[in-house]
């Protein structure tokens, strides 16, 4: 348990701040070109307490899923589900894209970042948490 | 792996997701989505993208049959909703994320999550149901 609360934070520290970095600032002109899809700032500002809380349900279930069938693979497993659950969520940004007048580009650089950040929150759940160690042998 | 199967389970998946996406986020939701129309593509324009929609639920139906079979060890409808409703939850996550920066209602957010936990429940149920490994018993 206690293996699974620091993953689970230090996955967090990562997301937020890959999050910022990525949609705050490398995005960002992005996102003005199509500022008609997106709330404006100071609205985003005021509803900045259910980016916490998603990204926040993001990382608990990545954990949740690791440890219920990655876990003792270390990091190579946790990038694997990583990369798994990213491609799935490529699958959701698609659809996405169907019904939503979002560039071709966005979802591109979405779904690139988005590889490279599951990786990444793959590779951090997988170095720190290990199962209870009631050995099997 | 067994791969008949495993093709059965995740076509039985796409077909239930496309179908519960049509149903659920297409008619039913159909009049709380127009409340804010500028987020959405025109009907012609949706049209020409309609392919995007098939692929992306394939996509999803195939990685989550792909979690199941590989990666599940315990097997049946039961452990396959659970692993539905945990992949749930990571879209769940999202769904926050996109409320707190695109003008959604919350009637959307709410739709939005309460389809998810559903599709996604019922869909690794499905592939639970129908998913069984190769028969060399490793017991």
């Amino acid at each position: 348990m206690k293996r699974f609360i620091v993953a689970f934070i230090a996955a967090y520290i990562f997301i937020f701040f890959w999050g910022w970095l990525l949609n705050g600032v490398l995005l960002k002109d992005v996102y003005a070109q199509t500022q008609n899809l997106w709330r404006p700032q100071s609205e985003t500002m005021s509803l900045f307490h259910w980016i916490i809380i998603g990204q926040a349900l993001l990382v608990l279930a990545f954990v949740m899923i690791y440890a219920s069938g990655f876990a003792g693979g270390g990091v190579a497993a946790g990038i694997r589900l990583g990369i798994m659950l990213e491609i799935a969520a490529i699958g959701m940004r698609l659809v996405l894209y169907a019904v939503q007048p979002f560039p071709g580009k966005l979802i591109v650089y979405g779904s690139v970042s988005g590889l490279i950040e599951m990786i990444i929150v793959g590779a951090i759940v997988g170095a720190i948490y290990k199962p209870a160690s009631r050995t099997t042998t | 792996m067994n791969w008949k199967k495993f093709f059965i389970a995740f076509i039985a998946a796409w077909i239930f997701v496309f179908a519960f996406g049509f149903v659920w986020y297409g008619n039913l939701m159909h009049s709380i989505h127009n409340e804010v129309p500028t987020l959405w593509r025109t009907e012609a324009d949706f049209g020409s993208h309609f392919r995007w929609l098939i692929l992306g639920h394939g996509v999803m139906a195939f990685f989550l049959t792909l979690l199941y079979a590989r990666f599940v060890t315990s097997r049946g409808a039961g452990a396959g909703a659970k692993l539905g409703i945990m992949v749930a939850f990571l879209y769940i996550g999202d769904n926050l994320i996109t409320f707190a920066v695109q003008p959604l209602t919350t009637k959307i957010l709410g739709g939005w999550i309460v389809g998810g936990l559903l599709e996604f429940a019922i869909a690794g149920a499905i592939v639970g149901a129908i998913y069984k490994p190769s028969s060399h018993t490793t017991t």
